[in-house]
């Protein structure tokens, strides 16, 4: 291995022997939205891209919609991550309701109706939710399941992407995510004649629950 | 199955300009696309400084790509994960089979990578019972036919919905249905079997961070996703030429990749992988198999240089008036259209590709459109001059002497004006001879499928009368 | 005080359009230039450096330089001539005195619409042409010379003349030149991808500032028996 990795430098360096380098320029980043903006900006770009808003007051509102939407939907069985803001949202689903959190086994996860997970951010100008694994275990709850809640608190809409990767930075302080998601609607494809089919692998639906409160 | 190369492109392009088939489906994904592209730059109006930006950004990671990979590798493996430098596509396939092996792993998934493509990692793998099951839907497609893909972002383009309606009937025994919500729908199902059971998934990699040692996977359908979460391994590949300095410069590439390759703002998923999940929920191990064959090489050429900054957002194929006419397989290789034809060469070799800078009428639209500015039109002149006057590694591949030697005394009769006036008149004589077709096969060429035009009378030169 | 304008003819409108000179020519006089012709030009030298021929592509660049380097503006009916002038200095790149004589000249070489719009700030120059006419945005012209806006605001002075849009304006016509005879099915089918776009317009011109273009549409064109007439831009603002 280490062999290769000499070759290759070495081809690079006598590739590059003598030629300047052009400078670095700084990052640019998009022109920043008015704070007051943003939970409007989030909620059209969201819609935009074929996910759902619902905006609520508290845990325990989100919690009502929660009980909503799966009894609408025939929820028979959850994945949701580990994030304690949950607990509470789990505690008020009736009880014949399954719930399994990120560790239960494959099976029962594929078979999952439903996803829960919170969102450590929200980007406005793309209607991105962003995920940290380091502060939840998001990734099989946001995605094996077809339909994708996320709970989202108002406090961390950002509104652009730039500020989102300022936040998520690995090295910047907080503890490095080893992986962060980018979530942006629904999965889709459109790899058969440029039809767009939303849901493939990933969740068909995608609803963000916006927390005022927090 | 004989797949046709880059040397035989003329006979390729005939072929496919005969399929009505694949023309349709051509014109119709190439004009959405570039409808969607620019419905999606309205909404950006310092769309020219973004590209400026990136331009720039590849421009200094190229001049000092030693070191940004090194700083790469340095925080990559501080971070748990496992590199490897692979100098050739052999070697590549040989550290991911050694992987496999090593792994115990039989049941591979793989998510869209040009690269892997590009050393046919497939066919490595298959060779060890290990053949990856494409998981992108168009990739799939193409694996189930047998086929190669015909466009970067858009595999299986050149197929209409009915073929894979039957392909899906005779692969995998559906009901017969053409509908692409069906065809996904029952794609979905089977592929959850596969991504379930793998014991390893491989992936590409949109982009490299050397700042931290990130990898950023970016797709629409969440296959990259299941392949690089679900099983135990991880293993990606990634061209050298992937990396960006810093974290913050991963903003610049975002904005412009998936509003130029799709006309989407961003596409549905980016993964951040910094290190192995460690198994919390996603694999024990992450590998990075760092891919050089033959990018080293091109970064020596400062003309050339430019050609390694590409992101392979597939802008330059829906632009150009060349593959909307006969599609991604009469190039003959991995990359088509107007990067396949830059690119290719210089992977692969002049001997074998040299046709391909010239299949073009140089309009420019690629250029226009490259979200990282290459210079398209210009690096395909410079390579139609390596390929006529050949290199120190490839002797002229084409233009034999009857082809010099007509330029030669082509050259002659345009800087002499005796010698130009003579022309002229053998010219005009030439003209009026029945067999002057045969004579001149160009003009044959031509006259195929148009009008000839006629020489005037007398020149311009002939009837000017004022003094110079 | 009339300005000195030295016109470069293009070899292709020298041999097979010399109206399109004499309307070039015309067209400057009613500008205000007095048109000067050396008769010891010929080529720009395009052929050969597009089909990888540098050598003798410098052969015939030196041939050009020396002929226009006293000149101060010189002036061409043709984007892709003019395209081709201005990458003289990327020819020659390796030789910084012939780079340094090319640069100068190409920095004084104009396409017609432009040097007319952009040098001379004219717009309307007295023409009549009544047609229903669609323009064909010539690659170079478009591209490396950013004419888009310049012919437009010229036709649109034209007396007579109704300019029409098609969608496939800016696609690539296929001439692209050894391109058009190295490769006849596709530069034909972009040719009549082009075309059927076109049609959909029926109008009873097509018009151009490159003369390679048009003889690439008109000759498809003829072998249609389509009933439409190619004609280029300088004749257009020549025509009374």
């Amino acid at each position: 291995m280490s062999s290769a990795r000499e070759t290759i430098l070495a081809r690079i360096r006598a590739g590059l022997a003598g030629a300047g380098v052009p400078a670095l320029p700084p990052v640019q980043s998009g022109a920043p939205l008015a704070v007051a903006e943003l939970p409007a900006r989030f909620q059209l770009l969201l819609e935009r891209v074929g996910a759902r808003l619902v905006r609520v007051a508290d845990l325990r509102e989100a919690a009502a919609e929660l009980a909503r939407l799966c009894a609408a939907g025939g929820v028979r069985a959850l994945v949701a991550s580990d994030a304690p803001e949950l607990a509470p949202l789990l505690e008020s689903l009736p009880a014949a309701l399954v719930r399994h959190g990120p560790e239960a086994p494959r099976e029962a996860l594929f078979a999952c109706d439903l996803g829960l997970s919170c969102a450590q951010w929200g980007i406005a100008e793309t209607g991105t939710l962003v995920l940290e694994s380091a502060e939840e275990r998001h990734r099989l709850a946001s995605l094996l399941p077809p339909h994708h809640v996320a709970l989202l608190p108002r406090s961390r809409l950002l509104g652009t992407l730039g500020e989102a990767l300022a936040r998520v930075r690995p090295g910047a302080g907080a503890p490095p995510s080893r992986t962060i998601t980018f979530i942006t609607g629904p999965s889709r494809t459109a790899d058969i004649e440029l039809e767009l089919v939303v849901g493939v692998h990933g969740p068909k639906h995608l609803t963000v629950f916006l927390l005022d409160s927090a | 199955m004989n797949l046709p190369g880059p040397e035989t492109f003329a006979a390729n392009a005939r072929a496919a300009l005969t399929d009505e088939t694949l023309r349709g489906a051509l014109r119709r994904a190439t004009d959405t696309f570039a409808e969607r592209r620019g419905a999606a730059l309205a909404g950006v109006p310092d769309w020219e400084e973004l590209r400026e930006q990136a331009r720039a950004v590849k421009a200094h990671t190229l001049a000092r790509l030693d070191h940004y990979l090194e700083q790469f590798t340095r925080n990559a493996e501080a971070a748990g994960v496992h590199v490897h430098w692979a100098a050739d596509a052999e070697q590549a396939c040989r550290i991911v089979g050694a992987l496999a092996r090593q792994h115990g792993a039989k049941r591979l998934v793989k998510s869209k990578s040009m690269a892997t493509e590009e050393i046919h990692l497939n066919a490595a793998l298959a060779r060890d019972g290990a053949e990856p099951v494409e998981t992108d839907l168009g990739e799939w497609i193409i694996q189930l036919a047998g086929e190669t893909p015909s466009h970067i972002i858009v595999p299986a383009i050149h197929k209409t919905r009915e073929a894979i309606g039957a392909l899906f009937v005779e692969k995998l025994g559906i009901p017969p249905s053409s509908a692409p919500a069906v065809l996904a729908a029952h794609a979905r199902e089977r592929l959850r079997r596969h991504f379930a059971e793998a014991d390893l998934g491989v992936s590409g990699v949109n982009f490299g961070v050397a700042e931290t040692g990130t990898i950023l996977v970016l797709e629409n359908e969440g296959n990259a996703r299941m392949t690089t979460t679900l099983p135990r391994v991880h293993v990606a590949v990634m061209g050298i030429e992937k990396l960006v300095p810093r974290f913050a410069d991963l903003e610049v590439f975002l904005r412009l990749l998936p509003r130029s390759g799709t006309g989407q703002h961003l596409t549905s998923y980016q993964s951040l992988f910094t290190g192995p999940d460690g198994g919390r929920e996603g694999p024990r191990e992450l590998h990075v198999v760092l891919l050089d064959n033959g990018r080293a090489a091109m970064l020596s050429d400062e003309l050339l240089r430019p050609t390694l900054g590409c992101i392979r957002c597939g802008a330059c194929l829906n632009a150009c008036p060349v593959y909307r006419e006969i599609g991604g397989h009469a190039y003959g290789s991995v990359y088509p259209g107007p990067i396949g034809a830059i690119l290719t060469p210089q992977l692969s070799g002049m001997e074998r590709a040299g046709t391909l800078p010239f299949a073009s009428s140089l309009c420019g639209a690629c250029k226009d459109v490259c979200p990282v500015k290459i210079d398209i039109p210009t690096i395909l002149l410079e390579l139609r001059q390596r390929a006529v006057e050949g290199t120190r590694e490839s002797p002229a591949a084409r233009g034999g002497t009857v082809e010099r030697l007509a330029w030669r005394v082509w050259s002659l009769c345009v800087t002499g004006p005796r010698r130009y006036a003579l022309a002229a008149r053998l010219a005009r004589l030439g003209e009026r001879l029945p067999f002057l077709a045969r004579l001149a096969p160009p003009l044959a060429a031509w006259s195929t499928t148009r009008e000839r035009p006629r020489l005037a009378a007398r020149p311009f030169r002939a009837t000017f009368r004022r003094p110079s | 005080m009339k300005r000195r304008v030295a016109l470069f003819v293009t070899c292709l409108a020298d041999q097979l359009w010399p109206a399109v000179g004499h309307a070039t020519v015309a067209v400057l006089e009613r500008a205000g230039c007095t048109v000067e012709f050396d008769a010891r030009q010929t080529c720009c030298a395009q052929p050969a450096f597009n089909s990888g021929y540098q050598e003798e592509a410098k052969r015939v660049a030196r041939h050009f330089v020396e002929v226009f380097e006293g000149c101060e503006a010189i002036v061409a009916p043709s984007g892709s001539c003019t395209a081709m002038v201005h990458r003289f200095p990327q020819l020659f790149r390796e030789e910084p005195a012939w780079a340094e004589r090319a640069e100068r000249v190409a920095a004084r070489t104009h396409e017609l619409a432009s040097f007319l719009v952009r040098e001379l700030g004219l717009g309307d120059l007295g023409a009549r042409f009544p047609a229903r006419l669609a323009w064909h945005d010539a690659c170079h012209g478009l591209r490396e010379l950013g004419l888009k806006r310049e012919p437009r605001q010229l036709l649109a002075h034209v007396r007579g003349l109704e300019l029409v849009e098609f969608a496939a304006a800016e696609s690539c016509c296929g001439f692209g030149g050894t391109f058009s005879v190295k490769f006849p099915e596709l530069s034909s089918a972009m040719l009549d991808s082009k075309l059927a776009s076109l049609a959909e317009q029926r109008v009873t011109h097509l018009s151009s500032l490159d003369g390679s273009c048009l003889m690439q549409l008109a000759g498809r064109l003829a072998r249609q028996g389509a009933p439409v007439k190619t004609v280029h831009l300088a004749e257009i603002l020549a025509a009374r």
